[in-house]
């Protein structure tokens, strides 16, 4: 049983289509990624996995039956745009969110405060919304779609606007909420967070899947056809075009993606032939590398 | 369910907690009030708060106890509409505060001088002269410290003229008792022919009903208002998705229509109770108010209508804000809803005084007007049974659509940022709504 299915999902505005014939599938208790650039679709897709959009074609099943407003207790939601009423205290809004959700006022006031309590909120519970700062809003939206403990967890770019301590608070949450068996849903363009915590990932543009699967797997299949080298000397060996395609110095190394069909072996030769190798080393391509690769392939 | 009531609470809550509704609530019928009260209050001050004290000048003790009698009796222009209970109830138990009255039967210019010594060193505020010579001529001569303030001409001159008669009847043999019938004022009721009907409406009565209808009119686009104000925040805080992804649009919208509702209806209780508990203790004090009631009927009547009519326009408002983005561009679209009020409140004035007449009739019947007009009609002479219960069908028919149609702009209305939609555009959202 995947804890979210769709089946040839399609949603269009007028002409222009937001989604065209998505499939993917989350597993239970993994972290899965919805990758894509500014307006591929990404929002609309996970609108429409919580009932605020209806898709115009295809099935949507979550926790392994077709979607009903019901399942919606089971969705912990956080969307991109985040909002809280200004004027309401800490504690009363998150209490109103859990109800919302189901929750009886006393489990939720219990929950409100337990949650505030670990993310340091606590002093902050009968203040008002208006008066925290926009890291500690965030704190405040993040706790409001976790209190009800669902069982999948929607997360649409949940580090946009965390400063780095509190990005690793969270972080520590949602790999905890994994451990506990949930499902997570992240959506994203920051290729880097999506490479450090997916199991899984879809890559998207346009409304279309560019590339789905296990996201170890996508990388292999991508070959080892990067470079790292550390070198003092000449530095000639990076213009050779048979062997380099493309280089990006880093200052410290140079990270070197060797042409199709090119011999690492032969880059070590010539390397090592002008200059004082320090480290050569063969890496699978960075996820950011194949999201701009996929994309702008499918751009073209 | 549970979610309405939750958003029903929360908005309610929210609201009544804030300052400015206790403010609100209580400042505003502090002005109304201080605007009617103040100027009674200053009128009946007077010169200060002190009696004035009189000395009635006649070489008769009996005309000057008269005299005395007719001065203290209740001002003379409050009892023409008096019924003729309170009157007599009025008129015989004298105003001992109104003044203090001496009666002085020495006529003498030597005395005429001691008085003016007296009113120079303040020891009264004056004398009335009416010597035997000044009766016969009616020529009575009133000299005082103020002369124009607190002694009002018309009503001395009616004392004193009441006084004399009295005493002259009295010498031909007429009792007291007989007196005070000849002199029973005539009252004279006022109705007013249109169109061969006749209209029951009293100034007062009209000027109360004017202004419960005004109070209608007022509370139905202050709150309205207050609705779309609470969509735009939702919708500039993009609190919305969030909300979105526990309840429906459908919810949200009606959680938010009953929550503020409730928050008027609140206000507008605690306002009656105000009034009423300030109102009760003058009625008692001026029973010529008295005319004027309004029956339970047309209480439970404007409560009634102003629900209906609060719904009616605060759907459209939601519709509204659900479409814009600022508060600005839901101004220009307020038209939409100011108009049918103001015409309205136009067409009050004929059908208040002829609340039968074909216009009356048919203007009450409409649904965006009836939640002023039927309740206007209610209170001045309730109509056939039929028509208020027509008009209540035809306004909750038309609510139940406008909802309908407004629940559907909200769905897609609120998640759209950005520029205002053109009317194709609303169109199409309709169309996107029925899935």
């Amino acid at each position: 049983m995947n804890a979210v299915e769709l089946r040839n999902v399609c949603k269009k505005y007028d002409e222009f289509v937001a989604v065209d014939s998505l499939s993917f599938a989350i597993p239970p208790g993994k972290v899965y990624g919805l990758l894509g650039p500014n307006g591929a679709g990404k929002t609309s897709t996970l609108r429409m996995m919580i009932g605020i959009i209806i898709p115009d074609a295809g099935d949507i099943s979550v926790l392994g039956e077709p979607f009903r407003r019901a399942h919606t207790e089971q969705i912990g939601y956080l969307p991109e745009e985040r909002g809280l009423y200004r004027k309401m205290k800490v504690l009363d809004h998150l209490m109103f969110f859990a109800e919302l959700k189901g929750l009886s006022r006393a489990e939720a006031k219990k929950r409100a405060l337990q949650w505030s309590e670990r993310l340091e909120l606590s002093a902050w519970t009968e203040k008002k919304v208006e008066e925290l700062s926009k890291g500690m809003q965030q704190k405040v939206q993040f706790i409001g779609a976790l209190l009800h403990e669902p069982q999948l967890i929607i997360m649409d770019e949940p580090f946009s606007g965390l400063d780095p301590s509190n990005a690793i608070v969270l972080k520590d949450v949602l790999l905890e909420l994994k451990k506990a068996g949930k499902t997570l849903l992240l959506s994203t363009h920051r290729m880097d967070q999506a490479e450090r915590m997916c199991d899984s990932i879809c890559l998207i543009n346009r409304g279309r899947s560019l590339l789905e699967g296990d996201l170890r797997q996508i990388k292999s299949r991508f070959g080892m056809r990067n470079v790292q080298i550390k070198y003092e000397g000449d530095s000639r060996f990076l213009h050779e075009p048979r062997l380099v395609q493309s280089f990006n110095d880093y200052g410290n190394y140079v990270e070197v993606r060797l042409a199709p069909e090119a011999d690492p072996q032969e880059l070590l030769h010539l390397a090592a032939s002008g200059a004082r190798l320090s480290r050569f080393e063969l890496m699978e391509p960075s996820l950011e590398e194949i999201f701009l690769d996929a994309v702008g392939k499918s751009n073209a | 369910m549970r979610n309405t009531w939750l958003i029903i609470k929360r908005e309610y809550l929210e609201r009544v907690r804030t300052r400015s509704f206790i403010v609100l609530t209580l400042l505003l019928p502090a002005i109304v009030g201080g605007a009617f009260i103040l100027p009674m209050k200053i009128a009946t001050m007077k010169s200060g708060g002190k009696t004035p004290h009189l000395v009635v000048v006649t070489s008769s003790r009996q005309l000057g106890e008269l005299a005395r009698i007719q001065l203290l009796a209740k001002d003379r222009s409050d009892d023409e509409e008096d019924n003729s209970t309170a009157k007599s109830a009025s008129e015989n138990t004298p105003d001992k505060d109104k003044y203090v009255i001496d009666v002085d039967t020495q006529p003498s210019d030597a005395e005429r001088a001691a008085l003016r010594d007296r009113i120079t060193t303040g020891a009264i505020d004056g004398y009335i002269w009416l010597s035997d010579e000044a009766i016969a001529q009616r020529k009575a001569i009133y000299s005082g410290r103020n002369a124009t303030d607190f002694m009002d001409k018309s009503s001395l001159s009616r004392a004193l003229t009441r006084a004399i008669a009295e005493q002259q009847l009295a010498t031909r043999g007429v009792t007291n008792q007989q007196a005070d019938d000849l002199f029973k004022p005539v009252q004279l009721e006022m109705v007013r022919m249109e169109n061969g009907l006749e209209s029951k409406a009293s100034g007062g009565m009209f000027f109360l009903i004017f202004g419960m209808v005004m109070l209608l009119y007022m509370a139905v686009i202050f709150y309205g208002v207050s609705v779309m104000r609470s969509v735009l925040e939702e919708k500039n805080t993009r609190i919305l998705e969030v909300l979105l992804s526990s309840t429906t649009s459908t919810e949200l919208m009606a959680g938010k229509l009953l929550g503020v509702g409730a928050v008027g209806l609140t206000q507008m209780v605690i306002w009656m109770v105000m009034a009423g508990s300030l109102a009760l203790p003058s009625l008692a004090m001026y029973p010529s108010l008295s005319e004027i009631h309004i029956s339970p009927f047309a209480l439970a009547a404007f409560v009634v209508f102003f629900l209906l009519g609060y719904l009616l326009y605060s759907a459209i408002y939601a519709g509204i804000g659900a479409m814009v983005t600022t508060e600005q561009e839901g101004q220009q679209l307020q038209i939409i809803i100011v108009l049918p009020l103001v015409v309205a409140v136009f067409v009050m004035g004929p059908i208040l005084r002829a609340p039968d007449s074909p216009i009356a009739v048919w203007t009450s019947m409409i649904p965006f007007l009836s939640p002023l007009l039927m309740f206007a009609r209610i209170a001045v002479q309730p109509p056939p049974a039929w028509q208020i219960a027509l008009s209540l069908v035809l306004l909750t028919a038309t609510i139940a659509g406008i909802l309908l149609l407004c629940a559907r702009i909200y769905r897609v209305g609120v998640l759209m940022y950005g520029k205002r939609p053109t009317l194709p555009e609303i169109v199409k959202w309709l169309k996107y709504a029925k899935t």
